[in-house]
């Protein structure tokens, strides 16, 4: 077990690598109640074509990491939501991208309930009869997204940007492709993805650093893991230009939902590399249109945009795209006025003040995170996955300076790499 | 446990809570303004928060508003406006870090207060109006809010089962308010309006942190400029309980999914000494994944992916809500119907009522661990003039045996069925 401290957060983190490869981490937050852990694979919806070392090359139905998830509670004597809340536990799961996540929060039984969680996802368990039985409740799952405009509109405008790359499918499949999923397809994926080396196990909470990883390592050691081999996760060849500039859904909405973003150009970064090159975007793009910025306030006076006018930037070593956007009563002139403005600005630059407060900002934001332990824990993971440390972000962002941000700004926002998605009623 | 001890006082008739605190990385402060909720001033007081969070006498351009709060690391600011009971609640919200992580020369508490008591008391006005420009276009900020509902179509049918279900009751309103209303709102009579509601709402403020009562009353004093002459409490709702048949309405749309959602009336609100019975007859009947809506909708039958109730405590009702198939809408609803009988006819499990209290008593020791939860948690005593420590409602639950879940589903009334539907006929 190893020790890392942050003095600066007044955190301090344990770790221990597991001999079957299974990282454990454990952040002690002395005075809570509460207990949140989550066990994740490096898997989800983009790992739909892949080759385990020693093994042959395979494809999987779309949508099949997240139908997994769900096949995932149930054991032979039921339904593990029944075990976890005989002790008090509030379970679920989630999937992603690029993980699967299966967590529970609780406030009494942490042990007990840590075997739990490690042992049933540890444990697959499909029927042909409860993988028929599930079709039915995604397919309800996929209806209820397919009514979704907010939903409909963000995978639209992946689907714009990427031709061939898995991101552009949507994470619960469709029903036709979820049609095709066996439970002989499902225990192929958990062989490739659920072993200790591909997982994660983080602990945040008021417990006992030690008394969580002897528990782990003795479950661990009760159970037979060979080593595996390394996973390669195959893609096509992803064109660097968008797939397609403009793309139209219909639903009944109160008004047209416009999203739009730009596809970053170069892929393949990882580790801190990665982490500088997000936290600078989403900066700048903090900068840009936050809330006190003059873009944004001209756009709301012009009745343009309303309070649900967001951005985000989502960086991956395969894809990184930012999306921004909301309902607006005129897409065409919004992107009209927008890109005027941020070409006004690219031009000049941001200035050395705003950039200071955005960042003081950026910071707040961040420690305010580290008060809730779910986010510690997600946000931990998603880093880690990505070969980057969430606990060095307070240092990240105090060496950016503002030619860093003005010359991402420049790179990012290159308009033959803008798509637009948009829903609009039928 | 630890215990949920707030300090009180008061200052200028309004009502001060305080928890001093060192557990988290924020101070959290809440200022809860209510008043009855009726037709007359819903929309004025509605609108009132989006006019205010544009300027104030210091800071009278929205940009210069929200700089201000980027330069206090960014602290967050908010505010929700929603019904409760018979009241509707403006809640102001800020969480701002603890100096101690910051490089910050003057107090961020001190700072934060300067801020929100003057969004609440001191507004950028002019002739003494309302700045009219910032009236127009909140006026018709909330107006999308209001035409945006109907885009997530699991709210629509909530509030559209609400509605009905209290076509004859203040409830009925939306805490929005009505569009109807809003055109005729001008600056003049907003900023009225606004007076009014600052002389007569009941005030309730609340700071968790590292901080005192005493640091707390000052900073009121020296940030709050009101003339108050009285400081009313709120009366909490009587249910009179009527057995009527139970209406259905059926509502058409362009959707996939069906909505299924269910009002139930109970004449136990949370100052009834069968609180805690009802709390155990919801999570039996549909609030967690073990419960039988959950269980006999979805696991068993593959009807819905999500079919759950919740229970509003300061109304006195119960919602249930579901996903379906169209076609499925007989069967989801016979289904959901047993559940209630069966409920009704005392079919408790001893397994339900072990689980049911281990996540109930779960989720009260995990509220301690989130400083808005914790103060979210003691209005419910301001509302219901019912004290109730989370120490006592532990035991209550405790000692809920079924036969008290049997009689609190005989306070439990089904209203009113509503069914939104795709436009063909299903």
């Amino acid at each position: 077990m190893e020790a890392i401290t942050y003095d600066r957060l007044q955190e301090t983190l344990y770790h221990e690598t597991m001999s079957n490869g299974l990282q454990v981490y454990v952040l002690p937050k002395p005075g809570f109640q509460k207990t949140y852990a989550t066990f994740s694979t490096k898997y989800g919806s983009i790992d739909n074509h892949f080759k385990v070392e020693g093994e042959s090359e395979i494809s999987v139905p779309d949508g099949i990491a997240h139908f997994l998830e769900h096949k995932m509670f149930e054991e032979p004597e039921g339904d593990i939501f029944t075990q976890f809340a005989m002790q008090g536990a509030s379970a679920n799961a989630f999937t992603s991208f690029d993980q699967t996540v299966y967590l529970f929060s609780a406030t009494e039984n942490i042990i007990k309930n840590l075997e739990t969680l490690v042992n049933f996802v540890q444990h697959p368990y499909f029927t042909d009869q409860n993988v028929e039985k599930e079709k039915g409740i995604i397919g309800q799952e996929i209806g209820m997204y397919a009514d979704n405009p907010d939903w409909r509109v963000y995978f639209g405008l992946i689907e714009a940007m990427y031709a061939t790359h898995p991101v552009r499918i949507d994470i619960a499949g469709t029903v036709e492709s979820i049609s095709a999923i066996t439970k002989e397809t499902l225990y192929t994926c958990y062989n490739a993805f659920y072993h200790p080396s591909n997982m994660l196990l983080f602990v945040v909470g008021g417990v006992d650093p030690e008394e969580v990883f002897q528990m782990v390592r003795d479950n661990q050691a009760s159970k037979d893991y060979k080593p595996q081999g390394s996973i390669d996760r195959l893609f096509e060849q992803e064109p660097t230009s968008v797939h397609q500039a403009r793309k139209e859904s219909k639903l009944p909405v109160s008004l047209p939902k416009c999203l739009f973003g730009f596809k970053e150009k170069e892929v393949g970064l990882s580790g801190e590399e990665l982490l500088r090159r997000d936290l600078t975007t989403k900066l700048a793009l903090d900068l840009l249109l936050g809330s006190s910025t003059t873009i944004y306030q001209k756009l709301y006076d012009m009745d343009l945009i309303s309070d649900g006018f967001s951005y985000e930037y989502n960086s991956n070593p395969h894809y990184a795209f930012s999306a921004m956007g909301g309902d607006t009563k005129d897409p065409d002139q919004l992107l009209e006025v927008i890109k005027a403005e941020i070409e006004a600005v690219k031009s000049i630059g941001f200035r050395e003040e705003d950039f200071e407060r955005a960042r003081n900002k950026k910071i707040g934001g961040y420690l305010r995170m580290l008060n809730y332990p779910e986010n510690i824990a997600h946000e931990f993971t998603r880093y880690n996955f990505r070969g980057g440390d969430l606990f060095k972000v307070l240092p990240i962002y105090e060496s950016l300076t503002l030619d860093d941000v003005n010359q991402r700004l420049r790179e990012h926002i290159d308009w033959n790499q803008l798509a637009v998605s948009l829903v609009v009623s039928p | 446990m630890n215990k949920i001890m707030f300090e009180r006082g008061s200052v200028g008739q309004i009502r001060i809570h305080v928890m001093p605190t060192t557990r988290f990385k924020t101070f959290a402060v809440s200022l809860y303004a209510g008043i009855p909720l009726a037709e007359e001033t819903v929309t004025t007081t509605a609108l009132t928060p989006f006019v205010l969070r544009r300027g104030t006498v210091s800071h009278p351009e929205t940009i210069q508003f929200r700089e201000q709060l980027e330069r206090l690391y960014g602290a967050g600011f908010g505010f929700d406006v929603y019904k409760r009971g018979n009241y509707q609640i403006v809640q102001f919200r800020m969480d701002t870090i603890n100096d101690s992580f910051v490089n910050s020369d003057q107090s961020l508490l001190g700072q934060s207060f300067g801020f929100l008591g003057e969004v609440v008391t001191r507004p950028v006005t002019e002739d003494n109006a309302f700045r009219a420009s910032y009236v127009a276009s909140e006026r018709e900020n909330v107006r999308k809010k209001l035409e945006a509902i109907i885009n997530d179509k699991m709210r629509y049918a909530a509030e559209r089962c609400l509605e009905e279900m209290f076509r004859n009751d203040s409830y009925r309103l939306h805490p929005l308010g009505e569009r109807s209303a809003l055109e005729q709102i001008t600056p003049e009579s907003l900023y009225n309006a606004y007076q009014d509601w600052l002389q007569n709402a009941s005030l309730d403020l609340y700071v968790v942190g590292d901080t005192t009562l005493a640091e707390v009353e000052e900073l009121v004093e020296r940030n709050f400029h009101l003339q108050r002459t009285s400081s009313p409490g709120y009366e909490p709702e009587q249910v009179k309980l009527t057995d009527i048949e139970p209406r259905t309405v059926t509502e058409q749309l362009d959707v996939n999914q069906g909505k299924l959602n269910l009002g139930l009336r109970t004449s136990i609100t949370y100052g009834d000494d069968r609180y805690a019975a009802a709390l155990l007859y919801n999570g039996i009947l549909g609030s967690y994944p073990h419960s039988k809506l959950f269980v006999n909708v979805r696991e068993k039958e593959s009807l819905a992916y999500y079919a759950a109730s919740r229970f509003d405590g300061h109304k006195g009702m119960i919602g249930i809500q579901s996903g379906i198939e169209i076609a499925n809408y007989q069967k989801a609803l016979d289904i959901i119907k047993a559940q209630l009988a069966s409920l009704a006819a005392g079919e408790i499990s001893e397994l339900e009522m072990t689980q049911t209290k281990a996540m109930i008593r779960n989720s009260l020791l995990e509220m301690q661990d989130s400083a808005f939860e914790m103060i979210a948690y003691d209005f419910n005593r301001i509302l219901s003039g019912k004290d109730r420590p989370v120490e006592q409602l532990l035991s209550e639950i405790e000692q809920v045996k079924p036969s008290d879940v049997v009689a609190a589903a005989d306070s439990v009334r089904l209203n009113t069925i509503y069914f939104l539907t795709g436009q063909k006929e299903g």
